[in-house]
């Protein structure tokens, strides 16, 4: 103790020139956009280090369950697929036609495959984050699914991470249909259950079953039509009355969601080419 | 004792303005800058205290910092010199004169252990302000031209300085 004491008797100027130092770097942070933003940076990739880390060990634990659900799916599309093939068979001698149309048909969309390292859940605009970038190709505005259904949609890209809206996002707006119906609308969240998403804009004289399957509709260039989405859950009013407002079970638990895929279209900058010459040219016909 | 005092503050306040009016807008070739206001620390007799070269370094940091919008850099590069100045002094102050109390100048010191101990001073401050200003070593050639350029000018106004009072220092020794 009093060996403490005379240490700091004799060393109280290197006290007080640390704090005297603290001072002056805070002040540095907090009042120069530079310094501020460099120590930010630096700051935050340290955080993501330690995110991913902790995702890496959390995705460990959780292979289990993800094992799990991932056979239980397979299964499912297994006899999906058992049964499909024998309706085609039935209805169609020529069923290698079909077989080739399809074939060719998703020829066209390719897979990256990512990992989901930051997930947040829970709030009204929920954000992922996920392990793939520009440099393998990922853009923005490419759709993104899971083993069990659509997931979201890439808003930002930087080298190699990517920013995700996910449907939970109060922004999230994906053209949906029912399936076998093609009644479309838009998909929305209200920010409260993260299960339960809401499918305006259906015409009142749609025949609407409860449990039917929502799939994407294809129309925004971000996914391919068909995609699992989820189940219509009940069937509402929208706000305004005139249309049906679908509460639909999504397929996705965005609580759990670990791996995804990022779809790639080569169409997509064509449509969307088209879609931009068609905003610039319109206004001058008017 | 109390004239030293008073000298000392005025000449704090004389190197503060001159700073914040004058110094703070010569960028010589683009790069170099006179940080006069080192002089201060430098000619703080030899009994100073340790805290208070520190809270003189942060404090005169500050202002010019306040004058010269640069929160915080010249604070935390005027501080440290504050620390490591009474250490620098007692290196370079001659053997014979370490016990009566010493007010460093040429005319007490001599010349060639005085400017040492100013070029050393300015240098360093002139390294810590600039990395703390660029706050990355990813453009080095600029930092060191600045750091070089700014050194030799600071060290120059300090040469001036200290022979514009010739009379006054005489008096001191």
């Amino acid at each position: 103790m009093y060996h403490i004491i005379e240490f700091l008797r004799k060393y109280y100027y290197i006290l007080i020139f640390i704090v005297l130092e603290l001072v002056s770097f805070w002040a540095l942070f907090r009042f120069n956009n530079y310094q501020g933003s460099v120590w930010l940076t630096s700051a935050n990739s340290t955080v993501a280090k330690v995110n991913r880390l902790y995702f890496d060990c959390q995705t460990y634990w959780n292979l289990g369950d993800v094992n799990e659900k991932l056979a239980a799916e397979n299964l499912r599309l297994q006899q999906e697929n058992h049964v499909l093939r024998e309706a085609l068979h039935d209805t169609k001698s020529d069923g290698g036609w079909i077989d080739s149309l399809t074939n060719e048909h998703m020829k066209n969309y390719q897979y990256i495959s990512a990992k989901v390292v930051v997930n947040s859940n829970g709030k009204k605009n929920n954000y992922m984050v996920i392990d793939r970038g520009e440099e393998d190709g990922v853009r923005k505005d490419m759709g993104v699914v899971c083993g069990t259904g659509v997931a979201g949609v890439v808003l930002l890209t930087g080298p190699n991470h990517s920013l995700v809206t996910p449907i939970i996002n109060n922004h999230s707006d994906i053209s949906c249909r029912i399936r076998e119906e093609n009644y479309f609308g838009s998909l929305q969240w209200d920010g409260k259950n993260p299960r339960i998403a809401y499918l305006d804009e259906i015409p009142r004289y749609a025949k609407i079953k409860k449990g039917g399957v929502i799939e994407t509709s294809g129309f925004s260039s971000v996914f391919p039509p068909g995609l699992y989405v989820g189940k219509i859950n009940s069937v509402g009013d929208s706000p305004d009355g005139q249309s049906f407002r679908l509460e639909v079970e999504l397929g996705t638990d965005f609580n759990t969601v670990r791996d995804v895929n990022i779809i790639t279209t080569p169409y997509k900058a064509a449509i969307d080419t088209l879609q931009s010459r068609a905003m610039r040219e319109s206004p001058q016909e008017m | 004792m109390f004239q030293k005092i008073l000298s000392l503050i005025g000449l704090g306040a004389l190197l503060i303005f001159l700073q914040v009016t004058i110094f703070n807008h010569i960028h010589l070739l683009g790069y170099a800058t006179p940080l006069a206001y080192v002089y201060l620390l430098l000619k703080l007799p030899s009994t100073t205290s340790r805290t208070l070269y520190l809270l003189l370094g942060f404090f005169v940091g500050i202002v010019i910092d306040l004058f010269s919008n640069t929160p915080g850099m010249t604070a935390a590069s005027l501080c440290a010199i504050g620390l490591i100045t009474p250490r620098v002094f007692n290196a370079f102050v001659p053997k014979e004169k370490g016990e009566e109390v010493l007010h460093p100048s040429v005319h007490t010191m001599g010349a060639k252990p005085f400017y040492l101990y100013a070029f050393f001073l300015t240098l360093t401050h002139c390294i810590l302000f600039f990395s703390i200003e660029t706050f990355s070593f990813f453009n080095i050639q600029t930092l060191l031209l600045k750091i070089v350029g700014s050194t030799a000018l600071t060290f120059f106004l300090v040469f001036v300085f200290e022979n514009l009072h010739p009379r006054r220092s005489k008096m001191n020794a």
